[in-house]
């Protein structure tokens, strides 16, 4: 069964992202000279542990400061766009994350060090991330795992369509900590493999990585529009997909029809994992038989619940390059022919599928192209 | 008009009641062995859902200010043997994708809505705007320990779940509409919860830039 569609156009007016590379420019630029932002480091921090892939900020700790030693790159990345009016009523923010303030509670936690609070639990994360960036109130929350910053640019549409916003501002941000990578451990997805997306080998390994983006949403003003949006939630395990891969085809099939006669490339969510790896690539190739399909998390590492906005911003910096980075990290035999292991002119392209999947067998995909 | 007519609500009010209790007293609504691993939240939250029989069509509208939070806090202790089983509760909130999980009910649409004085209202407005013939909007919170404390949890637990249509049919139980307005107003989830449960009216701001209208047939 197909999922719904969301089909009336939105406008991107900017969109950018923060990786350990920089901004959406210098990222591209890493991505496509092949370099890998992801080294061995203790999964507990200070404290130790396995040496697993994990893609950090330059010069941020895994451990948590207190105020979280983020903000001042996330004021950076912001910067171009955060003039007063956001989180009014007709310029609404939508914030989405997976881990929010989780790096500050395990510090708390650990250390004892109630400073750490005014920044962990979610909501007083969100709390003190809008009086540090000037924002009103009117500032919604979405928290479903690795789909969250999909959910926030649908939803930011929708309320641009029903016309009760002139601009949205879409901001995603997960920064890592023990938390986060203790708890990948111990479902025993991390090793010290790094990941190689879509490739078939005997054992899958995902890496994790620092990442913020937004996009500011307009109907009006933008030179590349979402056209179409999709989400399916299969809700058959936390952990695992069904094993049939319906779901992401589900997810993938209404885009199609939006898609017809477009030619093009797909940006898939290729966290480095054997089984949802392969069921993605499948889907992919069934649905758009013969379009090149790349994943960037074998360099990056996942940005968890940001990876759909920061990788959009790098999909849209490639378009606008005009070349796409290849799958890093990856070699041959792939799970299916169209995954691309380098990078390639995407010049003859009008339009990329990102998609991004999620715990629960949650999944969101977008069709990206010129306005 | 952003207007939604309720078809289906069920509340649950644990308040101070342990997990265990509530454990025991709803293990009935859920399949043998599958209360096990759910949270305290997962229970009330996923009871109420199950009784409007949520179908493939269905969007799914969540709504939680702290989420899992016993989870959370037994996560942060386990430490440094982290458990993989609590990280899964606690790193999102799943309280509705614990019951969901349980009957294998895909849905398309699920949005998981956190925030505290405008939540209830930009949940209203997802349900709202979500293109679905019917939307269920669920929500709640489970009572916390030591994260109380630092207001990252609630100190009560209850959980609701509304089923909604854009046509009145011909019974429906109650009507909701968001209207615009000037006024300043502010709703939080244990407000909202409480019109809900004790099905009382409103006509008043309840966030910015948002006046509610709940009335009960």
């Amino acid at each position: 069964m197909a999922g719904p569609i969301a089909s009336e156009t939105v406008l991107l007016k900017a969109c950018d992202c923060l990786t350990p590379f920089g901004g959406s420019v210098e990222t591209l630029t890493a991505l496509l000279s092949g370099e890998r932002a992801l080294q061995t480091q203790p999964v507990l921090g200070r404290e130790g542990g396995d040496l697993v892939p994990l893609a950090l900020l330059p010069g941020r700790a895994l451990d948590e400061t207190a105020p979280p030693s983020w903000l001042a790159q996330v004021r950076a990345l912001l910067a171009p766009v955060n003039e007063a009016g956001w989180g009014t009523a007709r310029r609404p923010v939508f914030v989405t994350s997976s881990n929010f303030g989780a790096g500050s509670l395990y510090a708390y936690r650990r250390s004892g060090d109630a400073a750490h609070m005014g920044y962990g639990a979610l909501v007083n994360c969100v709390g003190w991330l809008r009086q540090q960036l000037g924002w009103q109130e009117n500032v919604t929350i979405f928290s479903h795992a690795c789909v969250s910053a999909h959910l926030g640019l649908l939803q930011a549409s929708r309320v641009l369509q029903a016309g009760l916003a002139d601009e949205a501002l879409v901001f995603s941000f997960d920064f890592l900590s023990p938390f986060v990578s203790g708890g990948f451990n111990a479902l025993k997805i991390l090793n010290a493999d790094f990941p190689a997306p879509y490739q078939a080998r005997a054992t899958g390994s995902i890496g994790l990585g620092d990442g913020a983006g937004y996009a500011v949403l307009s109907r009006t003003s933008g030179d590349f529009a979402i056209v179409a949006q999709s989400m399916y939630n299969e809700m058959h395990h936390f952990t695992a997909n069904q094993p049939n891969g319906a779901g992401f085809e589900a997810c993938l099939a209404p885009l199609a029809s939006q898609a017809a006669g477009r030619r093009l490339w797909l940006k898939g969510h290729g966290t480095g994992t054997l089984d949802a790896g392969r069921m993605e690539s499948g889907a992919f190739a069934k649905v758009f038989a013969g379009a090149p399909l790349v994943g960037w998390k074998g360099s990056l590492g996942h940005t968890l619940g940001s990876c759909g906005l920061v990788e959009l911003a790098l999909a849209l910096a490639a378009i606008r390059h005009g070349r796409t980075p290849g799958t890093i990290g990856s070699a041959a035999p792939t799970f299916t022919a169209e995954v691309a292991i380098d990078a390639f002119a995407n010049d003859r392209y009008d339009g990329v599928v990102c998609a991004s999947n999620a715990f629960g067998g949650a999944h969101a995909a977008l069709l990206l192209s010129h306005a | 008009m952003l207007e939604r007519f309720i078809q289906a609500i069920f509340t649950d009010d644990a308040g101070a009641e342990s997990q265990a209790e509530t454990r025991e007293r709803l293990k009935g609504s859920f399949a043998p062995g599958a209360t096990r691993r759910m949270t305290q939240l997962g229970l009330v939250v996923g009871a109420a859902l199950n009784k409007l029989e949520p179908t493939a069509d269905d969007t799914l509208v969540y709504a939680s200010t702290f989420a899992e939070s016993r989870s959370l806090e037994s996560y942060l202790d386990s430490f440094p043997a982290a458990s993989p089983t609590l990280f899964q509760t606690s790193i999102h909130p799943s309280g509705a994708q614990q019951a969901l999980i349980g009957r294998q009910r895909s849905l398309g649409e699920v949005f998981s809505h956190s925030g505290v004085d405008q939540m209830p209202a930009q949940s209203l407005l997802t349900a709202m705007l979500a293109p679905a013939g019917r939307v269920l909007l669920c929500g709640g919170e489970e009572h916390g320990d030591w994260l109380v404390n630092y207001y990252s949890a609630q100190d009560r637990t209850f959980g609701y779940a509304l089923a909604l249509t854009r046509e009145p049919g011909p019974a429906p139980l109650g009507r909701l509409a968001l209207l615009p307005t000037e006024q300043p107003g502010a709703l939080k989830q244990s407000q909202w919860f409480d019109l809900l449960h004790q099905r009382r009216a409103l006509d008043g701001p309840i966030a910015l830039g948002w006046r509610l209208q709940l009335s009960w047939s």
